[in-house]
């Protein structure tokens, strides 16, 4: 093995690809865009409540009931339909989440100590904000009774009642940036040097140039190694850029180490590199390996835990995200950037990248060899 | 010249159609995956993918070992939300436990908290949630303390039945109704969205290669020497593309039927019509992309960062626009697949028509229309 040879070979590689006016964009712009979108775009916090109110009582007991709701500030009542019909129009154009009517007979039913019924009507779409929604809406309802069974009776009720302090660690204000933003840049990293490398080969070969790459003194080995490096330089460079971005603009604190997080994207990058590898010795053309990425980039991001929650899928789905060198990934860099934890913790994780990545890539390595002979 | 734009000749149309036909069958797995894409993506969505929260992984902590805690904690496991996955012995074991991502919950009942429920004295119990994922964490603390407010309730009830009220009720009942989507199930609205991607990735997606091929082949000087329209030239190329997509949007209501049940509420030939309207928005999109990159490595990321990712991201797919900042909010409203996605659940989840759903198919029209001239407008710069 020659490293003459090999930096001979990285250098054409670079003059090619920046001598492209519009690759430039691309290797830059792309990964700013796609975490700048992504950062703002995953949010599934719930503080803004859309309700439209028909109070057919018109009484204090129902003005109470409003009041119960809009104290939260979740709540924000936002129109004030005068028939059913024109609720349920409200609700059909997404115009509120939540639709709520107090019939006439409310407050006097309250007075006679029976049960008064109020009608609330929900927006199930998104289920899972839905669900959220709906145990405010509960939660309000029941809070609202404490506070009325107190009143009816007159004095304070002191019974033994749970108090349950719920304190969330690791992300306490449910920042939903902390944790995607993190997710993100792993992601950014497998975009590019997923397709980078596939193209890069298969151009060569569109163009009738890995014949001549081939009866050059470079060996195999040679090739793979000069096709890669030049990948894994800008994958580790975008991935510097993509982090400071995400320190300073999103202000995701670093809690963890910068090395160990080094450390695990070389690691990473061995198998998707392996992939993109693999990729360009299926592949005829760019259309095919363009394709062939998307088909493997699709589940690699969606079984991996980005958006959807793993424990969520089946147990057979699961068995398969394993195979999945993203999930790693992913797990170390929310750990490191979240939780501050290293290597004692996460080293699992570390030696499932490793075995992996070894896997994947002199399997692609040993394919691509047999191809060129 | 400018008349012959104008007019399209069918039968050269067909002869440019016909070709792109021949490269997708010669090229079989690009033209095997634009079918295979939809079917991995249904399989994924349906199977898969929920961001619906159950069985909350649960650690507890239980100091007391009483009658009182242990109910609790039983009847805790017993609700759909939340498993006890283990008993620990104190909170060192917590720590490690959520550090490690062995559980998102954590449960403490500290000594002394059975005395204080009888002593009709509030009793805290520590309730740990591992925030990393602020979707789930959201959901769980809601489910948490619904769980809470409502043991509560039952611990009032009892309180009250031993001071001899026994006939006491709660004064307000809601009565809340689900609409749209009855079992709260995240399926119900991803699989007819994932229709909305689908149709990008292989329209916007496959498009935007087809005649920067041309270019990077080298052909495209061909083709400019036969006597052939810009206008031509577009048509034959989308043609094959159009009835792939349409092959796939029909691939994609059957399977979500089929395997998940997911039916249709209003017009089968609305969906229909919405879906060639939007296809033709995306065809035209990627054959723009195509001829204004003349490159299809930088094509098709370029189709990745306009077409698909803003389809995924800024539709209201899965990814709630009104929690977005306004400068996307905006953006989002440039992004064909917004409407199509609402025309979707108005046609699977609300039952609506076209009283309902005519401004968005006139906005995908009107989008067709500017895109469609774009090309023409590019294609003749290019010396067409």
């Amino acid at each position: 093995m020659s490293w003459l040879r090999i930096r001979e070979m990285v250098r054409k590689e670079f003059i090619q690809l920046f001598r492209d006016r519009k690759n430039r964009p691309i290797l830059v712009m792309a990964p700013l865009i796609q975490l700048l979108v992504f950062g703002y775009v995953v949010n599934y916090d719930i503080k803004d409540i859309r309700v439209a109110l028909i109070d057919q009582s018109r009484t204090q007991e129902s003005r109470l009931l409003t009041d119960a709701f809009t104290a939260g500030r979740i709540f924000r009542i936002t129109h004030l339909p005068e028939t059913p019909g024109e609720l349920e129009g409200l609700l059909l154009a997404a115009k509120v989440d939540l639709g709520i009517r107090i019939p006439p007979d409310f407050s006097s039913r309250i007075r006679r100590g029976d049960t008064a019924k109020i009608q609330i009507l929900a927006d199930g779409g998104m289920s899972n904000m839905a669900s959220v929604r709906i145990a405010y809406t509960t939660m309000v309802l029941d809070r609202f009774n404490g506070e009325l069974i107190k009143e009816l009776y007159g004095r304070e009720l002191k019974y033994g009642k749970i108090d349950g302090r719920v304190r969330t660690w690791y992300n306490p204000n449910l920042d939903s940036q902390h944790f995607f933003v993190p997710g993100i840049v792993a992601f950014v990293v497998m975009l590019i040097s997923l397709l980078m490398t596939s193209i890069a080969i298969i151009k060569e070969r569109e163009a009738g140039t890995m014949e001549q790459l081939i009866v050059t003194p470079l060996k195999p080995i040679e090739l793979i190694i000069g096709k890669t490096i030049p990948y894994v330089i800008i994958a580790i460079g975008q991935m510097a850029v993509v982090t400071v971005f995400a320190i300073f603009w999103f202000e995701i604190p670093l809690a963890g180490s910068v090395f160990a997080l080094f450390w695990a994207t070389c690691l990473f990058l061995l198998s998707t590199l392996g992939t993109g590898l693999f990729i360009s010795t299926v592949s005829k053309t760019q259309q095919q390996a363009m394709m062939t990425t998307f088909f493997f980039i699709l589940p690699f991001f969606m079984l991996s835990g980005f958006v959807f929650p793993i424990a969520n899928m089946p147990t057979f789905v699961q068995w398969l995200t394993y195979l999945n060198p993203l999930r790693y990934f992913l797990v170390i860099i929310r750990g490191i950037f979240l939780k501050g934890v290293g290597l004692d913790i996460l080293w699992p994780q570390y030696v499932a990248l490793t075995v992996l990545g070894i896997a994947v890539f002199a399997g692609a390595v040993g394919r691509f060899r047999k191809r060129l002979d | 010249m400018q008349r012959e734009e104008l007019t399209v000749n069918l039968r050269n149309v067909r002869a440019i159609a016909g070709k792109e036909v021949y490269h997708l069958i010669r090229d079989f797995r690009s033209l095997y995956l634009a079918f295979a894409v939809p079917l991995l993506l249904i399989l994924l969505f349906g199977y898969a993918l929920s961001l619906d929260v159950e069985n909350i992984e649960t650690v507890v902590v239980d100091f007391e070992q009483t009658d009182l805690s242990r109910d609790f904690i039983r009847r805790l496991d017993a609700s759909p939300y939340f498993r006890i996955a283990a008993q620990l012995p104190n909170t060192e074991a917590v720590k490690d436990a959520l550090d490690h991502g062995r559980a998102t919950m954590a449960v403490i009942i500290p000594a002394g908290w059975s005395a204080d429920l009888r002593a009709d004295r509030e009793a805290a119990i520590q309730i740990l949630l591992d925030g990393s994922d602020p979707n789930f964490a959201g959901i769980a603390r809601a489910y948490i303390t619904g769980f809470i407010e409502g043991a509560n309730q039952k611990l009032l009830v009892e309180f009250l039945n031993r001071q001899g009220l026994e006939q006491i009720q709660p004064p307000v009942e809601g009565r809340i109704r689900i609409w749209f989507n009855e079992d709260l199930e995240s399926r119900n609205f991803i699989i007819p969205g994932i229709i909305a991607i689908i149709i990008m990735i292989v329209g916007a997606m496959l498009t935007s290669l087809v005649i920067a091929r041309e270019y990077e082949n080298g052909t495209m000087e061909t083709i400019r020497s036969l006597p052939i329209s810009a206008g031509e030239l577009l048509l034959g190329k989308a043609i094959p593309y159009f009835l792939i997509g349409l092959t796939d949007v029909l691939i994609a209501v059957l399977m979500g039927q089929v395997l998940f049940g997911i039916v249709m509420k209003a017009s089968f030939w609305l969906m229909i019509l919405a879906s060639s309207l939007y296809l033709m928005v995306a065809l035209t999109l990627g054959l723009l992309i195509s001829s204004v990159t003349k490159s299809q490595m930088v094509a098709n990321q370029t189709a990745v960062l306009i077409t698909y990712l803003p389809s995924l991201l800024l539709s209201n797919f899965v990814f709630p626009v009104i929690n977005m900042p306004k400068f996307l909010q905006l953006f989002s409203s440039v992004i064909p697949a917004t409407y199509y996605i609402n025309i979707l659940s108005g046609i699977y989840l609300k039952n609506l028509g076209l009283a309902y759903l005519w401004p968005d198919l006139a906005i995908l029209t009107g989008m067709f229309l500017i895109l469609a001239s774009a090309n023409c407008i590019v294609l003749k710069r290019g010396g067409f």
